[in-house]
């Protein structure tokens, strides 16, 4: 702990916080109010017969985003294009104790869509359902489980929906899932796709990840990655930056130390332009 | 479980710390506490929940900060200069001299003010803060040395 870091403590012990005047006597006055009488008993998940039964009872659906809210958040995209957020579904829990707050989009527009959101729900459905099992184990501790999504690429040729979860219990976990929709085909696509079928994209693309990471840990002391755990398989995340670049994505703790975040790299074009498949 | 008496105790304790998480996140007092007294509200039905009196204070401070984000979602359809404010360079203050501490927090964007507030003021953990929150301990660390940089340059310390 630097001295600065020490001082801040001190000021914040040392010095007055302002209060408004009326707000203890307000604190008071909510106390005095509350009623008297047992809470409701902590609903538990052991009588439960199944998931389904789990996510009617016990996470409240709040009611879903109306397609109105939805177009606004999702941004729709401009006239010609044919995939869109068309609603959300929200899933929260809250006891106190442990929370979770998952918003599941649904996609319209084509097949891949409804594979997309498919797939989506499935992805989300089993991280409840993590969630509800770790309930029964969790004891005197906090988890919780935040799930948003976003959408990284809209254009008249692709789509991209990014799904990004955090996990927290003895330690945050962020993690991410992508899914792009080649509008043009109206098929889904992973990594793979985008390369010709022998090339050796995976030894590649681990080879520029590995030279950045050697030249940013030359570069910075602080900086840290593990470039002997990294794996490129065919569905890793990924998604097209603004400029039309590739961009690789690592879930918190796959290359790097926790303090890392989600390490991203982007790989210049001239690496990989020869093996693709639609150069 | 607590009773009635003892929860009231405990909200008393923590009754300057709730105000100054809900003062972080919301900036106003007069949403700050309306946020309080419904986290107190909810707190209380929920008390059955707490297994560890000792842990009462992380526990009201997340309820307390789920209220709060919950109000900020409630009040984005209208246009406040102080949620504007928020995606703003933070203004810089006239007289650094004798800048309070709690001036040069507010300054901060919301997610350093109140990831600072709960460290520095409260005094929890980086793992209490992330599960209050609800994020990573990597991003709690973040965010710390973030809001640690920039109440340097603000205090003027080196």
């Amino acid at each position: 702990m630097d001295h600065f870091d020490e001082l801040l403590r001190e000021r914040a012990r040392r010095e007055p916080f302002p209060l408004p005047e009326d707000y203890a006597q307000r604190v008071q006055d909510t106390c005095a109010a509350l009623e008297d009488r047992p809470p409701a008993r902590r609903r538990s998940f052991r009588h439960w017969g199944g998931w389904l039964a789990a996510a009617l009872a016990l996470f409240v659906a709040v009611p879903n985003v109306s397609p109105a809210a939805a177009a606004a958040m999702a941004e729709i995209p401009v006239l010609g294009s044919l995939v869109e957020i068309v609603t959300f579904h929200r899933y929260a829990y809250d006891d106190g104790h442990s929370s979770a707050d998952v918003t599941v989009p649904e996609l319209s527009g084509g097949q891949a869509a409804q594979a997309v959101s498919d797939e989506v729900q499935a992805y989300t459905d089993r991280l409840l359902e993590e969630f509800q099992a770790q309930q029964e184990t969790v004891g005197e501790g906090y988890q919780g489980l935040y799930v948003t999504s976003s959408v990284v690429t809209d254009t008249p040729e692709w789509f991209t929906l990014r799904i990004d979860a955090t996990q927290t219990q003895a330690s945050g976990y962020d993690f991410s899932r992508f899914y792009h929709i080649d509008k043009t085909t109206d098929e889904t696509v992973v990594l793979a796709d985008l390369f010709q079928e022998d090339a050796d994209y995976a030894q590649v693309l681990s080879g520029e990840v590995q030279a950045q990471m050697a030249s940013q840990t030359a570069a910075d002391p602080a900086v840290m990655y593990f470039p002997e755990q990294l794996a490129i398989p065919a569905d890793q995340s990924f998604y097209w930056n603004e400029t039309g670049d590739l961009v690789l994505v690592f879930d918190e703790y796959a290359v790097a130390p926790g303090s890392m975040g989600m390490p991203e790299f982007t790989i210049p074009r001239e690496v990989y332009a020869p093996l693709l498949r639609t150069p | 479980m607590l009773d009635k008496e003892a929860f009231c105790a405990q909200v008393m304790a923590h009754q300057d710390a709730m105000f100054r998480t809900a003062k972080a996140i919301l900036r106003r007092d007069e949403d700050a506490e309306d946020a309080v007294q419904e986290a107190i509200c909810a707190a209380y039905a929920a008390r059955s929940a707490l297994r560890d009196p000792e842990r009462f204070k992380p526990w009201i401070l997340r309820i307390l900060t789920n209220k709060c984000y919950d109000a900020c979602r409630r009040q984005r359809p209208t246009v406040d200069l102080d949620l504007v404010r928020e995606y703003l360079p933070a203004p810089e203050p006239d007289h650094v001299e004798n800048l309070a501490l709690w001036q040069a927090v507010m300054t901060l964007s919301g997610d350093l003010r109140i990831t600072v507030t709960l460290y520095y003021y409260d005094g929890l953990s980086i793992r209490e803060i992330s599960r209050i929150l609800g994020i990573s301990e990597a991003a709690v660390k973040t965010r710390l040395s973030r809001g640690r940089e920039r109440l340097r340059r603000l205090l003027r310390e080196e």
